[in-house]
């Protein structure tokens, strides 16, 4: 089971965060066991806008967070 | 729909930067010399990312800042720092004016109009049936492939079905395929232009555009500053606000959020929905078919503007009854004179509405949820830790659902039948080219009896322009939210009683 922690606060949710957080729901469509997302709060690490969104994988913490980067990592643990 | 709507990609990030910049500036009561810093912060490497040279890259971003303040675009052909047309536009009116939508012209990349091109997939093949079938002879077999004459093409498309290699691709140009009213044309070095003839301001050729290359102006500045004056500024949020600023962040917490950005009040513009739609109600049942053959809604600006401009003929029957936005408005100035009311939305077209001689006196600022997302981001305002007290419930389920596509035709039919047991047959426009097409219908006589609904935004106002989220999770919010509120109909709803007794 891959954990993903995904932050939806103000910074992050501007710069990307509910466009990852959307793929991220498709894919735990197909991956339901597999899969677990949790939407979390400011995690604090935006002081500067560049490292948002962030995005924990298991405890890889990525910070300015794409999508392909993320599900990626995702799929990597997935298989 | 625009294939981009909904996909993050590096312009909305540009876009969303400048206008968190903006938002910055007006915060802190920057002086004027700050704005020629934003190019450079927002493009910040050493070399070019996105275009030929880092130089046209800022270049652009100083476009956007200038549109984003609500001034014109400029051509570059003048030596002039940012900062000084900033300084002479603020100190002058600094009211925003149309046109509202504009070409960056040397952003715009020039993509070719509606054109066949043979790709690599060609293999020279012995049949080469493309030649055989083109009815202009605009196909040679060259040397390595077949090559498409733009001269003679007709664009029948005759050889893409034909090629057994799938080798023949068509494209429109993607701004003006987004383009419901065929507003985009070419200026004189191929680039795109707007006819403002014919533009509707429905914003939808912004998001098309996969260079960036076009913008509207905003108002964040004029909002902040105003706010910033100590002015007593109201907010009025459209229905399809709810979800757009994330999945952990409620209807009650955005309201909490305004209202610590320094608005007085926050009011849903569905309760100016409900208004509207018991209006229409009204007047569908007073005038139809006796007076009007049939009634078109009236609460998309850009859909009358479509009739305005491309089908005056059935002006008259669109409804003159004031929008959502107009009826909320007024509910908020009733008892506040000397307030300014901000509509906040997804809507580009509603900045127009707001301009218009009618509407000037009710709404003050037009904004978009994207712009308003920068704005929290500015002021370091964190949406997902705000605490909400109090509940919000303005508005009724079918007020609510005004946000979505039908939402409207059946907020009124509802009361049509509840009211006058009458139930009309109904046509939804949905996406600018439909609107066009069914006011066409409607002129020839074919929808007469018919309550037509018109949305220049496919799936509604959540397909908006301004919004963050993809049409469809948009759409669900609203339906959630909608099903939350304490009234069904409109004529239940209690705030609005009031408000009619008293006239
Ligand atoms: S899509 Fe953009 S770059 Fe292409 S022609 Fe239209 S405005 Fe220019
Ligand atoms: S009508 Fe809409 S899509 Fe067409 S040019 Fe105007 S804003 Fe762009
Ligand atoms: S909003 Fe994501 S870290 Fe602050």
């Amino acid at each position: 089971m891959v954990k993903v922690e995904i932050c939806v606060g103000s910074h992050c949710s501007l710069v990307g965060a509910l466009n990852i957080l959307e793929t991220l729901e498709e894919l735990q469509e197909e991956y339901p066991d597999q899969l677990k997302i949790e939407r979390v709060e400011c995690m604090d690490r935006c002081g500067d806008i560049k490292n948002a969104p962030v995005v924990k994988v298991d405890d890889d913490l990525i910070t300015s967070a794409q999508t392909q980067m993320v599900i990626s990592k995702v799929m990597e643990r997935i298989k | 729909m625009s294939k981009l709507k909904g996909i993050y990609t590096d312009i909305v990030k540009i876009r969303r930067m400048v206008f968190a910049e903006l938002a910055r500036l007006a915060l802190k009561d920057a002086e004027c010399e700050e704005f020629d810093k934003i190019p450079y912060r927002i493009i910040d490497t050493e070399e070019a990312t996105y275009r030929s040279s880092i130089f046209k890259e800022r270049a652009i971003v100083a476009a956007r800042v200038r549109m984003g303040l609500g001034m014109d675009y400029e051509t570059n052909q003048e030596h002039k720092l940012l900062s000084e047309g900033i300084r002479d536009f603020l100190k002058n009116d600094n009211q925003l004016k149309e046109p509202l939508v504009n070409v960056i012209r040397f952003a715009c990349e020039k993509c070719p109009t509606n054109a066949h091109f043979v790709t690599n997939n060609c293999r020279k093949c012995l049949a080469h049936p493309c030649s055989i079938v083109c009815p202009v002879d605009a196909i040679t077999i060259e040397e390595h492939a077949a090559v498409i004459d733009q001269e003679k093409c007709i664009n029948c498309g005759k050889c893409k079905e034909a090629c057994p290699y799938e080798a023949i691709v068509n494209y429109e140009r993607p701004c003006a395929a987004a383009c419901g009213v065929d507003a985009i044309e070419s200026d004189d070095y191929d680039r795109a232009k707007i006819n403002q003839d014919k533009c509707v301001s429905c914003g939808q050729c912004i998001i098309a555009c996969p260079f960036g290359a076009i913008a509207d102006k905003s108002m964040i500045f004029q909002l902040l500053k105003s706010i910033k004056r100590g002015e007593d500024v109201r907010a009025i949020i459209a229905p399809s606000f709810v979800g757009q600023f994330g999945p952990l962040v409620s209807a009650e917490k955005i309201v909490a959020a305004l209202k610590e950005l320094g608005m007085k009040e926050v009011r849903e513009v569905s309760l100016g929905a409900d208004f509207a739609s018991l209006h229409e109600a009204e007047l569908f049942a007073e005038d139809i078919p006796e007076k009007q053959p049939y009634l078109g809604t009236s609460c998309c600006p850009s859909w009358t503007y479509v009739a305005d401009k491309h089908v005056p003929e059935v002006k008259d029957n669109i409804s003159e009854s004031s929008s959502p936005m107009i009826f909320a408005a007024q509910s908020v100035k009733e008892n506040n004179e000397d307030s300014k009311v901000v509509f906040i939305g997804p809507c580009v077209s509603k900045k127009l509405e707001a301009l218009s001689d009618k509407v000037k006196e009710e709404v003050d600022f037009v904004i978009t949820f994207e712009e308003l997302a920068a704005i929290f981001v500015a002021a370091d305002i964190e949406l997902t830790k705000v605490d909400a007290e109090e509940e919000i419930r303005d508005a009724s389920y079918y007020g609510r659902a005004y946000a979505n596509a039908g939402g409207v035709a059946e907020a009124i039919r509802q009361n049509l039948k509840e009211k006058y047991n009458i139930n009309p047959p109904i046509t939804k426009a949905d996406g600018l080219a439909d609107c066009k097409k069914t006011l066409i219908k409607a002129k020839a006589g074919v929808l007469d009896g018919h309550l037509i609904e018109g949305m220049a935004c496919e799936g509604g106002c959540v397909g908006g322009p301004g919004t963050l989220l993809a049409t469809k999770r948009g759409a669900k919010y609203v339906d959630k939210f909608a099903g939350e509120s304490p009234y069904k109909f409109a004529f239940e709803n209690e705030k609005l009683n009031k408000k009619e007794k008293k006239e």
